[in-house]
């Protein structure tokens, strides 16, 4: 005779529940096993020994960040910690990778904490061992899928997302794009830009509307000849003046930044949805100052910390903790539908493709 | 049987090791450490088709040099645009020049000052300030030239002949810094004596002042042409938004993509250094064949041309190109700075001095205009000394292969610096003594990249040198050093105090090998203003810009002021 029983809608509401926040128990222990006490700084609970960390005095964060923007996050955190002193290295995401991993192979170990704007790149360095195993206390207040894999190498600080823009006094509301299909009007010939391939948040876009709307998308938005710059400013200012009418690549952050200087511009948030790319940081391994670094990250994850991230204004960074606050302008990062790679392998491996095809499209 | 060494006489046999010796091998070995080492490592990556990032390399071949036919209109832009450049600015030099220290022109003090300051200006402060004034839709010319009626846009800077217009008018105050120097070197006496027999003003400059200056203009011809094939701000921030790559910009993309493609960047700026072989080869047979000598034993002062009424219009060429490549950049990012939104018609809404206050706030201003000024300085001082024995060994020693110096002085020069910083990267990196990410790796790095320019200003007044000069001191029985101090060091001051001028404006002003070499705490200031192009805004960056040539106009008035005296012969 077999026992049949019957669950009920709240045996399974609590099945479910006790399987969300089982990552978590997991993380908390994880954080625990690794024999290091919890201590509750300010408001946050850091793994790191503080006090050794105020010993150390010093640490040096490698950041593709702007040099404001780094300078901010540097002295925010000198400000909760005054006894510790941040210092910083800049590159561009690709330099930065190469100059770090030189640094590695001739054994010189400089850089304390590292943050890259591509996942790729954090995954390829994960590979290679460039990070120190630290599972954060703070990691419980992520998803797993804002996490490395396994736990403990790097985490996503914060997310920039794209939509459309376009230039209010050049093209008319009733004429301007809606959806990401509407970039493709040839009205926007020789009139359109797009961020070149050394970005991650490019190479997300061209990944995750490749999977909607096919191949054909690009090879027709190629037909534009649409033109390739570095950074959301450029992409902004040029916007801003009417040197482009459209800017496929309309990072909401650089959206903000420019709108307060009372730039004619205007933003499309597609209901397709918003390519999102993460930036991503972790302790850098044998990294000299290893508990500032620590307590460095610590309070980056940490709710100040994100706080900071999303309205410094040279970052404007979405937050994917759970409890983080709204963003200026009073949305959340949930309130807006976001495609972010789900299936990594298949986005690590199509890097290659879209360096070349991005490339030849933008004339090099 | 033993022998008994005979007594020696009283005169003492040549000296195994000499001053000359000694400095000479000093030269040798430090060329050697500086040049070659970086070369080394530059080579390795331009032939490595192992794993990407994997130092060293795993294997060896000639993939990446075998890649470079793709790129071959990236190539034809570069050629295009640096001989495009590269004529221009050698007109603007040599026009400039002459006018400046051959014609009674008036103002020529004042105008000799001011013709320097297109160099002291950063590359990316001209390319933004032209890019203001020139874009098609957004350039304030443009912008005027439509609200009075006309269509279109008056002129593009983003074309190519835009960019190489730009990149000559920043370049020409090099030209003219060389070749200036070449001229008031020269003994007037030669075209006095064509004029006595009856050649005319023109005839004289072309066939005797030109002939003479030949050496000065080939070595500013060849400098500026490798500038222009390594020019990298001018082509980034005007070509790209028209889709036109040279080879710098292509390598930027290379290097700043992930993943970065090092050995393609490497195998092209190594395959530049190829070109600039020819050049240096053709330099050197031009100038082995006749004699440039105009310093001689007799005493001169550069004898000025008087040229009547035609010296207002002189001034005016002088005037104009200073208003092109100086006073109106200056006054657009000044315009473009006091603005949030740098638009051609002012609002009042729109100004702002927070990009000032913002800038002078930053810790780039605080901390790292000290530090650009003091490796400016000592780089200056040290590489005038260095250059200016590498140039005596060259163009004065007997020694065999001195040649081949040259050749491996002007590789820095040839390279991309982009590139080139790799192989120093690498290369400072794995060295036993701990210097990379400090200051002074960013002074070697700066000695290096700098042996070319002041090699190539002090050579061409070295030539100018009469041999005899030192022979007969030498007969007088005077040291080498002692002849070095009293003789060839006091002719040469305008040549050296110009090399010192421009190598601390260069250092000052370096990017390429200061973005990847500088370290936490041994920031400089010319990336600071890059990043700020890219990441915060054009009109911070103006603003940041203009302090760095104001504080290098400072620096430069003081030196000229104190100089002055010493910088004139006879004096």
């Amino acid at each position: 005779m077999s026992d049949k029983t019957t669950t009920t809608r709240r045996q399974t509401l609590k099945a479910g529940l006790a399987l969300a926040t089982l990552p978590f128990a997991g993380l908390i222990r994880q954080a625990e096993a690794q024999n290091r006490p919890l201590t509750k700084v300010l408001d946050f609970t850091t793994a790191a020994d503080v006090a050794k960390a105020e010993a150390e005095g010093e640490f040096t964060f490698y950041s593709h960040d702007s040099e404001p923007a780094i300078a901010g996050i540097l002295e925010a955190f000198n400000k909760d910690f005054p006894k510790i002193k941040g210092k910083y290295v800049r590159a561009q995401n690709g330099s930065l990778f190469s100059r770090v991993t030189a640094e590695r192979s001739a054994g010189r170990f400089v850089a304390d904490v590292i943050q890259f704007s591509e996942l790729s790149t954090a995954m390829d360095f994960q590979k290679r061992g460039g990070y120190t195993a630290y599972v954060s206390p703070q990691s419980e207040f992520y998803a797993p899928e804002h996490l490395s894999n396994p736990v403990g190498n790097f985490f996503w600080i914060g997310v920039t997302f794209v939509g459309i823009a376009y230039n209010t006094d050049k093209v008319k509301a009733e004429d301007a794009p809606r959806d990401w299909p509407d970039i493709l009007k040839p009205a926007w010939q020789n009139g359109i830009s797009v961020k070149q391939s050394n970005s991650g948040t490019q190479f997300v876009q061209w990944f995750e509307l490749r999977k909607i709307y096919g191949e054909k998308f690009w090879q027709d938005f190629a037909k534009l000849r649409p033109r390739g710059f570095d950074s959301r400013v450029q992409l902004y200012d040029r916007l801003a003046k009417g040197d482009d009418k459209v800017c496929a690549l309309a990072e909401y952050a650089g959206y903000l930044l420019h709108k307060e200087k009372g730039a004619p511009i205007a933003f499309v948030s597609p209901p397709t949805g918003l390519p999102a790319g993460p930036l991503l940081c972790g302790v850098a391994d044998k990294a000299p100052n290893g508990e500032a670094a620590r307590l460095f990250l610590d309070w980056q994850m940490s709710l100040r910390g994100q706080k900071h991230q999303q309205t410094h204004p040279m970052l404007y960074y979405g937050s994917v903790r759970k409890d983080a606050p709204p963003m200026p302008g009073g949305a959340r990062l949930s309130d807006y539908k976001l495609l972010a790679p789900k299936d990594l392998d298949a986005y690590t491996a199509a890097r290659d493709t879209f360096t070349k095809e991005w490339n030849g499209m933008l004339g090099l | 049987m033993s022998a008994t060494a005979p007594a020696h006489p009283a005169i003492a046999g040549p000296r195994l090791i000499t001053g000359q010796g000694l400095a000479m091998a000093l030269v040798i070995a430090v060329l050697a450490v500086f040049v070659l080492y970086p070369i080394y490592y530059l080579l390795q990556a331009a032939f490595d088709v192992g794993g990407a990032d994997i130092r060293p390399p795993t294997a060896y071949g000639l993939d990446n040099f075998a890649a470079l036919p793709k790129y071959q209109t990236v190539m034809l832009n570069t050629v295009m645009v640096a001989l495009a450049a590269t004529v221009m600015a050698l007109v603007f030099g040599f026009v400039t020049a002459w006018i400046l220290t051959r014609t009674n022109v008036p103002f020529a003090g004042a105008l000799e000052q001011l013709m320097a300051v297109p160099y002291y200006v950063t590359p990316l402060l001209g390319a933004l300030a032209w890019s203001l004034l020139g874009a098609p839709e957004s350039g304030f010319i443009n912008q005027l030239w439509r609200h009075f009626g006309g269509s279109e846009a008056l002129i593009d800077i983003t074309s190519p002949m835009g960019i190489a217009w730009v990149m000559a008018l920043f370049e020409g105050s090099v030209a003219f810094v060389m070749i200036s120097a070449v001229m008031t070197s020269m003994d007037p006496s030669l075209e006095e004596a064509a004029q006595m027999t009856g050649a005319g003003r023109w005839r004289t400059m072309l066939t005797i002042t030109l002939p003479l200056v030949a050496p000065g203009v080939l070595g500013a011809t060849i400098f500026v042409f490798a500038e222009m094939l390594g020019s990298f701000s001018a082509a980034l921030v005007l070509g790209t938004p028209s889709r036109f790559y040279v080879i710098t910009t292509a390598i930027y993309h290379f290097v700043s993509q992930y993943p970065p493609r090092l050995p393609l960047a490497a195998a092209m700026g190594v395959s530049l250094f190829a070109v600039m072989f020819v050049m240096l080869w053709l330099y050197r047979r031009i100038v082995m064949r006749k004699s440039y000598v105009t310093i001689s034993g007799k005493a001169f002062r550069p004898r000025v041309m008087d040229v009547g009424w035609l010296r207002w219009l002189l001034f005016g060429v002088c005037v104009l190109y200073l208003v092109l490549s100086v006073l109106l950049p200056i006054l657009t990012l000044l315009f473009a700075s006091v603005q949030k939104l740098a638009v051609a018609f002012p609002k009042a809404a729109n100004f702002t001095l927070d990009n000032f206050r913002q800038a002078l706030a930053l810790n780039a201003i605080k901390t790292a205009m000290t530090n650009s000024l003091l490796l400016g300085m000592i780089t200056a001082t040290l590489g005038v000394v260095f250059t200016g024995l590498l140039a005596w060994m060259i163009q004065r020693s007997r020694l065999p292969g001195r040649g081949v110096l040259e050749y491996i002085a002007m590789f820095p020069q040839a390279v991309p610096r982009l590139v080139f910083a790799f192989g120093m990267m690498w290369a400072w990196l794995v060295f036993p003594i701990p210097i990379y990410g400090t200051f002074w790796v960013l002074l070697i790095a700066y000695l290096t990249v700098f042996l070319p320019l002041g090699l190539r200003t002090i050579s061409g007044v070295i030539m100018q040198l009469d041999r005899s000069l030192d022979e007969c001191g030498q007969v007088c029985g005077a040291s080498w050093g002692h002849r070095l101090r009293t003789i060839t060091i006091p002719l040469l001051k305008p040549g050296l105090l110009a090399a010192w001028l421009l190598i601390f404006v260069a250092s000052v002003r370096e990017l390429g090998a200061s973005i990847l070499l500088m370290g936490p705490d041994s920031k400089v200031l010319t990336p600071a203003i890059v990043e700020a192009w890219f990441s915060s805004s054009s009109e911070l960056t103006a603003a940041m810009a203009l302090i760095q040539t104001a504080v290098i106009g400072v620096v430069l008035a003081l030196f000229t002021s104190l100089t002055r005296r010493a910088s004139r012969y006879g004096a």
